[in-house]
């Protein structure tokens, strides 16, 4: 853990060095006019298509925000997403998404924990209505590609709604497809402009605000570079940059100082303070991806993410699955995910901030800590969609469950489900 | 690190010089080669990007939504 450090200037340059490097050596294809073009175009998407995605994820540790860095983190979410993607003409293709996900948190009961029956705790859910809340989310993304298909423009529109935060996302794409199709280059951007509505912890609640802002704006630029590598393998690299304005910290996340003396009222200490934050932050995240395909049975996926931002944090991310093929329709899906990271600048845990500080947080998402994820999926994949019902082709199911463990006790679990059917 | 990364290029470009012709392409067409995170890999990744710091490069979630809870 000790070896990582946040990314400074000078190490980006060489992050920026070797993207350019991989960039300026591969991108020098000759453009080439599919034959016939011009005469015959194969439409990008055939026919209607109709994903259907749930999740079931559940979490628990001791460590919550909620409550200054101690307490229950116990959660659950269900999340079902639907996705229709229609083809408007050959070119076209609009795709519409709409999720929801309904959560139980005992942390986020506890921004009242004195509205419950019994005596409030930090490591006991309150019964209050702020323990559960609904996530709503829609995304349109309008795509066209040209007559060639060696160019895509995309744009998106999304918005979410939560009790306390409204987020509104426009965002934009081109994709260049180059040297027979064998080098894909796509330039990203994107802005999420979002709005906090400010709840405080009940025992910090006055007439006046103790925060100004309410808007938090993000916006997104990147590069995507992918590269057929030969017949058996292909690779690509991506840069994401990120820059975060407004109030990023949470308005009902309690912080307690080492230097002031805890309050008890039954067996909740009372908060010192609300987390606080710096108004900016800027995070760069620059990832690569290899597979292979080893043979008829196995296919390896490795993928790795070097992230840092201003606030200290800098992490790594290694990924690995190994798809094993069983017979012509399926897939099971062995997976591992290594996770580290650094602490941010501004985080220490219960009682370890002082009074005199001007940025504080206890919300260990920002402490240092490494994470293991297990997974195993299991797809199945008819591309000819025999199988049919109401005029409705079945294309693709997934399944896949995982374990997700961090080195300070944080725990969480969660099964995905999704199939997808193809308009006849 | 950096050198690894600088590494990983190199060794890229060294192999990206071939090109793959359209009748070649019948393993690298393979569902499990895909690039891009199927729906089920991106749902199944939402979470990390609410319980880690990091986010991106990844072809995933990169802002919008608090994930506060």
């Amino acid at each position: 853990m000790a070896a990582i450090k946040p990314l400074r200037a000078g190490h980006s340059k060489y992050l920026l060095l070797a993207f350019a490097l991989f960039l300026g050596t591969c991108v020098r294809g000759q453009e080439v006019t599919p034959p016939g073009a011009g005469t015959y175009k194969k439409r990008v998407l055939e026919n209607a298509e109709l994903q259907v995605l749930s999740s079931y994820y559940q979490q628990d540790g001791n460590n919550a925000a909620v409550t200054g860095g101690q307490g229950t983190e116990k959660l659950t979410d269900i999340h079902p997403t639907v996705i229709l993607a229609l083809p408007l003409n050959e070119d076209d293709v609009l795709t519409a998404s709409f999720g929801i996900s309904a959560y139980t948190s005992a942390s986020s009961s506890n921004v009242n924990p004195f509205d419950g029956s019994g005596d409030a705790s930090p490591f006991q859910a309150s019964s209050g209505a702020s323990g559960n809340d609904v996530w709503i989310n829609g995304t349109v993304t309008y795509s066209h590609s040209s007559d060639d298909r060696n160019n895509v423009i995309s744009g998106t529109l999304s918005g979410s709604n939560e009790y306390d935060y409204k987020s509104f996302g426009i965002g934009g794409s081109y994709t260049r497809l180059m040297n027979q199709q064998n080098t894909e280059l796509t330039v990203h951007g994107s802005a999420y402009l979002d709005n906090w509505k400010r709840v405080y912890p009940i025992e910090l609640r006055t007439n006046e605000e103790l925060l100004t802002q309410t808007a938090r704006n993000s916006y997104n630029a990147g590069l995507n570079f992918s590269q057929l590598l030969s017949r058996r393998a292909q690779a690509s690299l991506s840069l994401d940059f990120v820059q975060q304005q407004g109030l990023l910290s949470t308005p009902f996340q309690r912080v307690y100082f080492g230097d002031v003396a805890d309050r008890l009222f039954q067996q909740f200490p009372l908060a010192d303070d609300i987390e606080r934050l710096p108004d900016i932050r800027t995070k760069l995240a620059f990832g690569g991806r290899l597979h292979y395909y080893i043979n008829e049975r196995f296919v390896l996926r490795s993928f790795y993410r070097y992230y840092t931002d201003d606030w200290g944090v800098a992490s790594h991310t290694v990924n690995l699955e190994v798809p094993i093929k069983l017979g012509s329709y399926f897939s099971l899906k062995p997976g591992y995910r290594y996770y580290v990271q650094t602490a941010a600048d501004y985080f220490a845990g219960f009682n370890g901030h002082l009074s005199t500080e001007t940025f504080y947080t206890s919300d260990y998402d920002l402490s240092p800590f490494t994470a293991h994820q297990y997974s195993l999926g299991l797809s199945y994949l008819d591309i000819l969609t025999d199988r049919q019902l109401l005029g409705w082709g079945l294309k693709s199911v997934d399944l896949n469950v995982s374990g997700y463990r961090r080195d300070n006790g944080f725990r969480a679990a969660q099964v995905a489900v999704g199939f997808k059917v193809v308009r006849q | 690190m950096i050198k690894l990364l600088l590494g990983f290029c190199c060794a890229c470009c060294l192999s990206s010089c071939v090109t793959v012709k359209g009748y070649e392409m019948v393993q690298l067409n393979d569902p499990d080669m895909a690039l891009s995170p199927t729906g089920v890999e991106v749902q199944q990744g939402n979470f990390q990007s609410y319980r880690e710091a990091a986010s991106g490069a990844n072809s995933g979630k990169t802002g919008g939504g608090c994930g506060c809870n």
